[in-house]
This record gives C-alpha cells, sequence and structure tokens, in this order.
C-alpha cells in the first residue's frame, strides 16, 4: 500500500511514524513545504524565548526505512482521478492520501496589512518566522504582540524574556476564549508584573508602514504605538486549499466523517488543523495526535478509526514567567448541578479552580499555582477518584504536610526514633531505666543508632533530656516524673 | 568468631559471628554483630541483627521431605497441595527424582526438565546450577528470580554501556557527590545502612526521590536536603525524557563528553523534543517549575560545570515496568548528556536487590547466558564454557524462555512437566501468582531446595533440605561487583546437605559428562576460568586474595590485576567503544485505569521483612513488627471508601484479589496504594499485580496495575 501525507507538521509527522512502526509493508511518503525536517511547532515561541535551540525542535525520524520525509517538497496539486500528488519534483502515487495541511496564521484585516506582510510584522507559525522574529529582537527595543491568545501571550513573554519592551494588544482581554473574566484577569496581572504592557479594550485600525517597513501600530483609540516590531497571534485558519482545488468538500476545514475519511473521496483523509470532523476543527496538537494515532492503526489493521473522546479543551501555556493552565470545563461553561470551587488570592497573582460533577473532576484552571496545576491534571476526568468534598482538593495540597514533632521532649512514647531497628522514644526511655545511662549503651541495649546512623543525633537529644529531667536514674524514678505518656511499669 | 556477610540484601552488611557467651540467652547459640565495611560503615539493620534467628527457626527442614499423595486427588499433574509429607532418605528421595527426570526426558525431551533459580544463591552454586541445567538435565529452561528484579537494568545498561554491573563505581563514591537521584528506591527500608553515603548529596540539599510514595526515603529529602518528586505511577519514563528536554533545550549538556565519547545524540535528542516540560507535567503531576529546577541542579552537580558530581540511581520502582528497560535507559541517556558515567565524579547505576543479585546473574542461571555473562548463543562463548566443562560445545543447549514465559508454560502442551527449585519462593514472588500456583500444580514433578517449608515447597513433591548461609562457604558479589566472601560460622544440622551435593548426587545418577565438586573453592576455582575473558570476569579473584582482605571488584582478569572498582574511566566495552544513547518511547502502563479498576496499586517492600518473607517472616521480633500485608491509603481515598481507621480493605485486579488492612498516610497519592509483597495467602499482593513483560527484558510489571478497592465487610 503507498500511503502519501500532505504536510510534515506535527500531526503528518505523528502519523507517518505510527504507520510506519504498525505497519513495515506500507510505503509512506510524507511531502513538507519547509525545507525543514520535521519539527515541534509547539515549542517556536520557546524557540523566541531562548530556552530551547533549533536542534531541540527536530522530532524523531520515523524508524521505517520504508517512511520517507520529503523536506521542501511542496504539493502543487491532487489529481484524485490518477491518485497521485504533484509536486515541483515529481508525482507520488498513493492508495491512500491523508492531508495534514495544517493551518495558516491569521492575518488581520486592517490597512498595513494586506498582501504580502510588511518587513517588521510576522506571524508565528514557522521555524523561519521565530527566527525572524528573533533576529529582529537583536535591534528592535519595542515590540507589540497583536493578539493575547496562548501564542500571543508566550510570544509576548518570550521578547519580554529577551529584554524586549513589550505591548501586547488584546482587543478582548488576556487569555478571554480559555479563561473566565475574572480570572483572566489575574493573569493578566501576572503578565504585568512582567513588564508586558497590556491593552484592552481596544482593536487595531491600522498598521503603520513607511518605506516597506513597519513603524508602528495605530489603535482604535486612538493611540499609536511607535514600533519597528510587529508580531500577529490572531488565530489561524485550517489550510484548504489544496482540498478545495482537488473538489473536496470543504467548510472551515476539509470535511470528515468521524472516520476521518472524507465526504466525497474514500481514499483521502485529513486529520490535525485542517480537519473538520463533526465534532468541528480543533487547532490544538493533542487531538490532532489522537488523530494521527488512531487512523495509523486504523489503516495498519484493517479496523475502524476509534477516537478518543478528548473531553473539553486543554490549554497550558508555556510562556516565561507565566503559569497558566486550563482544562476542561470552567465556571461559565458548567451546569448548574455541577459544583465549581474556586480559590482566589489575586494578591499572590493566584486563581485555582476547579469543577466537579458528580463524583469526577472535569475542569481545572489554575493561573500562578504550577504545582497544583500538575497535580490536578492527573486527576482529571477520572471517575471515582474525587474527594467527597471537592475542596479537598485544595486543601492541604501545597507546601509540606503536617511535620511530626522531632523534639526529645514532646515526641510521643510511641514515636519511632530508630527506624533501622525499630527502637521508639518509649524502648530508650525503658532501657534508660534499666541503667543504659550513655548513647553507647543505649544502642547496646536498644541496637538504636546501629543501623543508618541517622537517629544518632535524636538519641543523643534524648540521653540530654532525661539526663535533665532524671539526672541520677533509679528503678523508684520513672512514675508521673516526665510529661510524656510512657507506660509506667 | 566468624567474618562474614548479612544473609540478606544486596548491600551484604559486613557481620562477625560469634558462638554465645554465658547469657542464658545465647549461650550454645550465636551472637551477629556488623564490623566495619565500605558499604554498610558498620551498621546494620534489623533484618541483619536478628539474622542468627534463621539459623533456629523451629521448623527448619532437615531430612529430605516427599509428598504422600492424597486418596482421590484430582487429575492433571501430581504436584498440589494435597496430602502431607513423608520422611525419606536423601537416597531414596535422590534416586526416585533422578528416575523421574529421566522417564520425563526420554518420553518429552529433556526441555521437559525446567530449573529455577534465585539470585540469594552464592556464586557458586548459581555457577553449578546454570552447569547442571545444561550438563545433567540437558535442558535450555532455565532461569531465574533475578528476572524479576534486575534484568530491564541488566538489558538496559548492556545495550548503552556495554556492560551491567549495577553499580560501576564503589558506593562510598555518593559520599562526595552534589547531587543522588534516586529513580524508584526506597533504600531506607530495603538497605537501611546505605542511606549513610546519601549524606553528603542531603546536606548540600541535593537528593531527588522520585517516588509515587512519600517513603522513609523521600522523606530524607526534607528540610531543605533535597526534593521529592511524587509522580503519577507508571510515568517515570515520561519524567526522565522531562529532565533529558530541559538539559538539551537549556544547553545544560556536557557537549565536550558527547562529542568524545557517546554516539546516538541526535535520535535521542529528537525523541524527547516531544516532551516538553508543560506536557510532561499533565503526564506525570510533576510541576514544569520542579523539572527544569531539578535538571538545573543536575546539571551544576556536574564534572563538566564545576560540580562535585551527580549520581544517578534507579531501583525497581523505576524498572518493574512493562517499559522498564526503555526507563533505565533515559535516565542512561540523562546521565550521558551530563557527562557522568565514567566521570571521576558521578555516574549511573542500578541499586541491585537480592543478596547475590549482582553474582546471581553472571554465571549462567538466566535462560539466554553462560558463565562470566557471556552470551549462550556466541559460539566462542560457548566454546570457552565447553572447554572448561570437558564438553562438545553442541552438548550445550540453547536459550531457554525468560521466568515469566516459563512458569506460564510449566504442565502446559508442550511445556516443562517437571521443575527444579533453588532459592527462590516463586509463588510468592511471581506476578499473577494465582496463575503460577495452577502451573506448579500441574507439574509432574516438583523439586524444591530450601531450609524451611516455603509456601513453593509445600507444592513440591520433593522438599530437599539444604544450608543456608552461616553454614556455607561461598562467595557473593555485593550491589558494587565487588565479591564477597561468605564463611561458615556454624556447622548445618544433621542430615542436611549442600545444593552443590545435590548437583553432585544427581549428575551421577543422570550420567552427567563432567566434574562435580562439592567444595565451594573448588567450583568457584572452575567458575574463574569459565568467566575468564568474559564481560563478567573473575580470574583473578581468588580465595586466597578476597580472605587477605583485598577489595576485588570484576572485571579481574589475572591473579596480579588489582580489580575494577571503577568502569569507564577511559572507554565503554561495546564495539565502538563509545557508549550509545538510545532514543526510546513512552508508553506507559500495560494496563490502563477504567472504571472498575481506578486506582493504581504499587508494590514494595517494608524494613523488616525481605523478598517473599520465608525467612524474615520466621524471625520473631520482624514478624512481631509486620506480621501482615497492609494497604497504604490516602486519607481522600479512604473517606472516599468509608474506611474508619484500620478495617481490612479488598484490593482487586482482573487477576486476583487480596484483603489486608488499611494504613490512612497522606504520604501516598490519593489515586494509587500500596502494598508490601513480602506476605502469603489472603495478603499475597502478587496475587492482583500484572504479568506483562518488558519486550527486551522479561521483566514483569509488578510496580503498576489497575485496581479496585473496597472495604472488605461492605
Amino acid at each position: 500500500m503507498k500511503v502519501v501525507v500532505v504536510g510534515a507538521g506535527m500531526v503528518g509527522h505523528r502519523f507517518a511514524d505510527e504507520l510506519g512502526r504498525l505497519a513495515p509493508h506500507v510505503d509512506v511518503d510524507v511531502l513538507g513545504d519547509e525545507s525543514y525536517e520535521p519539527y515541534n511547532r509547539v515549542m517556536l515561541t520557546e524557540l523566541v524565548a531562548g530556552r530551547i535551540d533549533l536542534a531541540g525542535l527536530s522530532l524523531p525520524t520515523p524508524d521505517s526505512g520504508r517512511v520517507r520525509v520529503r523536506a521542501g517538497a511542496t504539493a502543487l496539486e491532487i489529481d484524485r482521478t490518477r491518485r497521485t500528488v504533484v509536486t515541483a519534483d515529481g508525482d507520488f502515487d498513493y492508495d491512500v492520501l491523508v492531508l495534514a495541511t495544517g493551518a495558516r496564521a491569521r492575518v488581520i484585516d486592517v490597512p498595513g496589512l494586506g498582501g504580502t506582510l510588511p518587513r517588521g510584522a510576522h506571524v508565528v507559525r514557522r521555524v523561519d518566522d521565530a527566527r525572524d522574529i528573533t533576529a529582529a529582537t537583536l535591534n528592535a527595543s519595542t515590540a507589540v504582540v497583536i493578539g493575547a491568545g496562548p501564542l500571543g501571550v508566550e510570544a509576548a513573554c518570550a521578547l519580554r524574556h529577551r529584554g524586549v519592551a513589550v505591548t501586547l494588544v488584546a482587543p478582548t482581554g488576556l487569555l478571554a476564549r480559555d479563561l473566565d473574566a475574572v480570572v483572566a484577569s489575574v493573569a493578566r496581572d501576572q503578565a504585568t508584573s512582567l513588564g508586558i504592557d497590556v491593552v484592552t479594550g481596544t482593536g487595531v485600525a491600522s498598521v503603520g508602514v513607511r518605506d516597506g517597513r513597519v513603524d508602528g501600530v495605530h489603535l482604535d483609540d486612538g493611540r499609536t504605538l511607535a514600533t519597528g516590531l510587529v508580531v500577529l497571534a490572531c488565530g489561524s485558519v485550517p489550510d484548504t486549499t489544496l482540498a478545495a482545488a482537488a473538489g473536496l468538500e470543504t467548510n472551515l476545514g476539509v470535511v470528515v466523517g468521524d472516520d476521518l475519511r472524507c465526504t466525497v473521496d474514500p481514499a483521502v483523509f485529513a486529520i490535525g488543523d485542517c480537519a473538520e470532523t463533526p465534532a468541528g476543527v480543533s487547532g490544538l496538537v493533542a487531538p490532532g495526535w489522537a488523530q494521527a494515532r488512531a487512523l495509523a492503526r486504523s489503516l495498519a489493521r484493517d479496523e475502524p478509526v476509534e477516537l478518543p473522546t478528548i473531553a473539553g479543551s486543554a490549554m497550558r501555556l508555556k510562556a516565561v514567567g507565566m503559569s497558566v493552565v486550563t482544562m476542561g470545563v470552567r465556571s461559565s461553561t458548567a451546569l448548574p448541578t455541577d459544583r465549581v470551587v474556586s480559590l482566589a488570592d489575586h494578591g499572590a497573582r493566584r486563581h485555582v479552580e476547579l469543577v466537579a460533577r458528580g463524583d469526577t473532576l472535569v475542569g481545572v484552571t489554575c493561573v500562578g499555582s504550577p504545582e497544583l496545576a500538575a497535580h490536578l491534571s492527573t486527576q482529571l476526568d477520572r471517575p471515582g477518584m474525587l474527594p467527597a468534598d471537592p475542596m479537598q482538593l485544595l486543601m492541604g495540597a501545597s507546601g509540606p504536610g503536617a511535620v511530626e514533632s522531632a523534639s526529645p521532649t514532646t515526641m510521643p512514647a510511641a514515636t519511632t526514633v530508630c527506624r533501622c531497628n525499630g527502637v521508639t522514644k518509649g524502648d530508650l526511655v525503658h532501657a534508660w531505666d534499666a541503667g543504659c545511662t550513655t548513647v553507647e549503651a543505649l544502642a547496646g541495649s536498644t541496637l538504636a543508632t546501629t543501623g543508618c546512623g541517622g537517629c544518632t543525633k535524636l538519641v543523643c537529644g534524648i540521653v540530654d533530656w532525661l539526663q535533665a529531667t532524671d539526672p541520677a536514674p533509679s528503678s523508684q524514678t520513672t512514675s508521673g516524673v516526665r510529661e510524656t505518656n510512657v507506660p509506667t511499669r | 568468631m566468624t567474618d562474614t556477610h548479612c544473609p540478606y540484601c544486596a548491600l551484604q552488611c559486613a557481620q562477625t559471628i560469634t558462638p554465645g557467651g554465658d547469657d542464658d540467652a545465647v549461650a550454645g547459640q550465636v551472637v551477629v554483630e556488623p564490623r566495619a565495611f565500605p558499604t554498610n560503615a558498620g551498621g546494620m539493620c534489623q533484618k541483619g541483627w536478628t539474622s542468627a534467628e534463621l539459623l533456629r527457626v523451629p521448623d527448619r527442614i532437615t531430612t529430605p521431605l516427599r509428598r504422600v499423595p492424597s486418596t482421590g486427588s484430582g487429575s492433571g499433574g501430581s504436584s498440589g497441595s494435597g496430602g502431607g509429607f513423608e520422611e525419606v532418605s536423601w537416597d531414596v528421595a535422590l534416586d526416585d527424582i533422578a528416575a523421574r527426570v529421566r522417564a520425563i526426558g526420554e518420553q518429552d525431551g529433556a526441555d521437559a526438565v525446567a530449573v529455577f533459580g534465585g539470585g540469594g544463591l552464592t556464586n557458586e552454586k548459581a555457577y553449578q546450577l546454570g552447569k547442571f541445567a545444561r550438563l545433567a538435565l540437558r535442558t535450555r529452561n532455565i532461569d531465574y528470580n533475578g528476572r524479576f528484579c534486575m534484568s530491564s537494568a541488566a538489558a538496559a545498561a548492556n545495550r548503552s554501556l556495554g556492560v551491567d554491573r549495577g553499580l560501576p563505581f564503589p558506593l562510598t563514591d555518593l559520599a562526595d557527590a552534589d547531587a543522588v537521584v534516586l529513580f524508584g528506591s526506597n533504600l531506607a527500608d530495603t538497605m537501611p545502612p546505605a542511606v549513610q553515603h546519601l549524606g553528603g548529596a542531603r546536606e548540600r540539599g541535593g537528593l531527588v526521590v522520585i517516588d509515587p510514595r512519600r517513603s522513609a526515603t523521600a522523606r530524607l529529602t526534607d528540610e531543605g536536603a533535597g526534593e521529592h518528586l511524587q509522580l503519577v505511577p507508571g510515568t517515570d519514563l515520561v519524567l526522565a525524557l522531562g529532565l533529558l528536554h530541559v538539559v538539551l533545550a537549556e544547553g545544560l549538556a556536557d557537549a565536550d563528553y558527547l562529542a568524545a565519547r557517546v554516539d546516538g545524540l541526535d535520535d535521542v535528542r529528537r525523541s524527547v523534543a516531544e516532551w516538553w516540560p508543560e506536557r510532561v507535567a499533565a503526564t506525570t503531576g510533576v510541576p514544569e517549575t520542579q523539572l527544569r529546577r531539578i535538571a538545573r541542579m543536575l546539571s551544576a552537580a556536574s564534572p563538566h560545570r564545576g560540580g562535585r558530581g551527580a549520581f544517578l540511581l534507579t531501583g525497581r520502582g523505576s524498572e518493574q515496568h512493562a517499559d522498564g528497560t526503555d526507563t533505565v535507559t533515559a535516565v542512561i541517556n540523562l546521565a550521558l548528556a551530563l557527562g557522568l558515567v565514567g566521570a571521576e565524579r558521578g555516574g549511573y547505576g542500578a541499586i541491585t536487590g537480592q543478596g547475590n543479585g549482582q553474582g546471581g546473574r553472571e554465571h549462567g542461571q538466566k535462560a539466554d547466558q553462560l558463565p562470566g555473562y557471556r552470551m549462550i548463543t556466541d559460539p566462542a562463548a560457548r566454546e570457552h564454557v565447553a572447554a572448561v566443562w570437558g564438553v562438545d560445545p553442541g552438548t550445550i543447549p540453547g536459550p531457554g524462555v525468560p521466568a515469566v514465559e516459563l512458569l506460564t508454560s510449566l504442565g502446559q502442551p508442550g511445556g516443562p512437566r517437571a521443575l527444579f527449585v533453588h532459592g527462590s519462593n516463586v509463588l510468592v514472588s511471581s506476578p499473577d501468582a494465582q496463575v503460577v500456583r495452577r502451573r506448579l500444580e500441574a507439574l509432574d514433578l516438583l523439586v524444591v531446595c530450601d531450609f524451611v517449608p516455603s509456601e513453593t515447597a509445600l507444592l513440591a513433591d520433593y522438599i530437599l533440605p539444604v544450608t543456608q548461609w552461616a553454614e556455607e562457604e561461598g562467595t557473593m558479589t555485593g550491589l558494587e561487583g565487588r565479591v564477597l566472601r561468605r564463611r561458615r560460622a556454624v556447622e548445618p544440622p544433621a542430615g542436611v546437605r549442600s545444593e552443590l551435593e545435590v548437583f553432585a548426587e544427581l549428575a551421577a545418577r543422570l550420567d552427567a559428562p563432567g566434574t562435580w565438586s562439592v567444595e565451594p573453592r573448588e567450583v568457584y576455582d572452575e567458575l574463574r576460568r569459565a568467566s575468564a575473558g568474559g564481560r563478567a570476569d573473575y580470574a583473578g579473584i581468588s580465595y586466597d586474595r578476597l580472605d587477605a582482605g583485598e577489595a576485588l571488584y570484576w572485571p579481574c582478569p589475572d591473579e596480579q590485576h588489582p580489580g575494577t572498582p571503577r568502569l569507564f574511566a577511559d572507554t565503554f566495552p561495546t564495539p565502538s567503544g563509545r557508549a550509545r544513547m538510545v532514543a526510546v518511547r513512552a508508553v506507559g502502563p500495560d494496563e490502563p485505569l477504567r472504571a472498575e479498576a481506578p486506582v493504581w496499586l504499587v508494590t514494595g517492600r517494608v524494613l523488616q521483612h525481605y523478598q517473599s518473607g520465608a525467612q524474615t517472616r520466621r524471625v520473631a521480633k520482624l514478624n512481631d513488627s509486620a506480621p501482615r500485608a497492609h494497604v497504604e491509603i490516602n486519607p481522600v481515598l479512604a473517606a472516599r471508601i468509608g474506611l474508619e481507621g484500620i478495617d481490612d480493605v479488598r484490593i482487586t485486579s482482573k487477576r486476583g484479589s487480596i484483603v489486608a488492612q488499611a494504613r490512612i498516610s497522606a504520604d501516598i497519592r490519593p489515586d494509587t496504594v500500596f502494598v508490601p509483597f513480602h506476605f502469603a495467602d489472603e495478603g499475597m499482593v502478587n496475587a492482583v499485580t500484572n504479568a506483562a513483560t518488558d519486550p527486551v527484558s522479561g521483566m514483569p510489571e509488578f510496580k503498576v496495575c489497575a485496581v479496585q478497592i473496597r472495604r472488605e465487610d461492605a
């Protein structure tokens, strides 16, 4: 079987990699229009931030020798009659065609941005975009990021991390699509505290361009932000050009069924950002990877496609200096019967919210609390694991737990002093009463300190305490003398 | 007064055994005391202090026992719990065993007789057992319980570094390091005196413990001594990938070392590109902030950044998984990226569990190996060993199958009909134990050598009483690859024989070729010759040198050689001389959680017991402290299932169920329960565990499976 994948992004790559391992008899050609090997697009803002280098983005080379990734092979046309994909370097025949063409960055329709982008204006979609932005920061002391979704916020933080003065234009608010207003305001405070100037409530009227180069951003409210560097993070649009030209049904994306198959041609599938399933278009990598895996399994084993259900959306910001995680249901999308529990600590720019439905945690939103976010995200959608009182998930979940009393005076007699030999404080006191009044003698009698020696300090402390309370041990003195509950004879 | 080592774990604490004095309690008996030695530094845990009790357990077997068939027993094999035992003479037992082995072999071929060994056997016995299987029984079917503990670490180390020596450096090296990371090890319970070596790292805040439980070892990170990463069970591999991601992404790796000594970086770099910290956090539950912090701390501790060294150590918690080999590989990749392996300061190591877990895996008990860590499929290895044994290479059978596969084939069509068990309580220590019980019961002949009636022995057709620890001479190889002398301090009870005698007697009755000495020193000298030139080369390590007090670590190719305390200083024993980074991918636990089984079960140890508990459960002080299995359960989960205190709970998986007492503790994750594995009967947690195995090593996934938990009376 010959499989051609159009698009060598994260989803196309994952599909080819999985198929190559599951079905070694299959020939797979992956056509990518960039000149790079498949790379991790999710990390592009990390590249801008300088927290990773280019080599760190490259994705694994598919194991199977029958999977060929062709970088720089732009698909020009799909000939569905001949079952071939046309490129400048030749035709690629297929039995099965998988479209993983992804999405394009959306460019807002304002004066200054029509046609080709002016110099100094960048989207953040490809490695070249990220490299261009990084290069621009060498000269630019200011930047304007337009769009305050996750990508825009990450880009703003990355630029700020590079020392650039950043203005983030967020017409509808920061992370407004992912967070409810009260939570978004906390995230905004976080961004502000990093030195990012967040502008809300006004849109972009136009982008100023002089001599083909950006010189500022003009806002709807009349203000002008002078800058030579503009980053556009205004969302993305599924790339359906090729599919539409080939006569496949397209709407927002390439229309496919639950089996990821195109409506008009059973030999063609679409996955990832370009696909529009009955559930819609996703634009996130996790559902795309799930589709890739499901389709690879289905083709390799000749079984129906089984897509895992991914409840709600998930967003984990990768931004230097900010921590925002939201998964599943949130307050504004909760059912009236859900329980919404939140903990607000806005002074510390922290907000945690969780949504319980029956005995399941169905939503988690954490701003400024990466520890809790990590823990709660492992508990999401696990039926039967919710505490009877969902509040318990937030209580005692941060910071160390109760510390046992390590004072020789106040610790209870039953406290184990020497773990290695199972010796309690009470055992030591009894040995003392029997005449073992030095650390050495106590060790000989009880074996305390003779394992790892970790309790030596504590045993010394107990000896000091015993000496203070009972300087001349004799067989009559113990009862009622000490304030602990040592059993009496 | 006799100098020897503790009968239990791989730390092999040095002991002195002296005859009892005037004190009534010990008169006529022996007293065991610790002695100064690098690994235990004069310390000894409760197990060691009470070890003399093993010499006087009330149910010691001193006469061969033969099963008396119960009348009207069911069809199938003759083994099983029906009927009782009768005492028989050694000759009667050995004659009958040999005759039955012969008959089975004539009917179904030599592979119809199988052998299951143990990592507690001395090197001499382990070596002779492998030889016994190949030459006397002529079977390829031999494997051992080390498959359950060290096989994944061994496979990974062999693959990446060219050799498997648990710690390729002395344990005492840890003391100087800035950082020590324990991937799934609970040293403080398994080998308490070893905790002393963590002191230096703790002082510098560099102890990192990775465990779903806040174990006794995890508590050692308290008060600024380090960090505990309380990950989701079964996500160790993802965590290691995430750490390496940060090391590579943030430019924290030792580029010079990688260029000079390591192959495969590019593939590995790509494999971790998919595991960015936020994604790792969502999978493991370890926050990205902590992940980055640990990666940076490890880099700062590494020699290339001027640190005092970092050690990455794996234990069974990270290894006993269906992807255990890949998990260890990911840890080795991390150690290589930091330039630690073979560095003067730092390294990767696996903390061996069983007393002779290291030596036990080097001398031919493994299905695919011959002495000296030679591969049985290697013609040159076969030729060398055959020459030592005085046989034609063609008489040595080919490779057998790993433990789980071997056990599940017992009594099945085409599978073995007879089994010899040495140094293992396989019924309690195998995963999916109910299946193992049925397989053992389906055998026509089960012969168990032991000194107590273990749960496995009670299923046998013959129990042969053998010597133990302080009654025998031999060598053990500790967790560092240092060879240690075990010495006889007391006479064995009358009627008890050493396994070397059992092998010799049976070999004679089976007309086996070769020589079958019953003297440990002679067997060991043969082992030295057999291992010469192999990866684990003992040729230069003699009893005389050991008795003179030399510290000898293998490889030691001749008697003038000083031994090799530290491996990899200049080169790796791989074909290229370079270490190999191997790209691995995270698959996750074999058994996912589901509505009927929403909780992870992890297993492990308590301080008082060792392995299946066959020995420690017979020591009153230990058994009184920990008499039965317990379930460590988070208060949140306890409240959910209506626990009020120390109620009994029932834990059920697809495979079976157990009942144990709840111990409510915030030290464990709310989605996980912990049960120790030392107990039999209703608390035998291996009735619940998953027998799915690692595709490379054959290691079962003891450490994580999906269970349901209920109050027993509910």
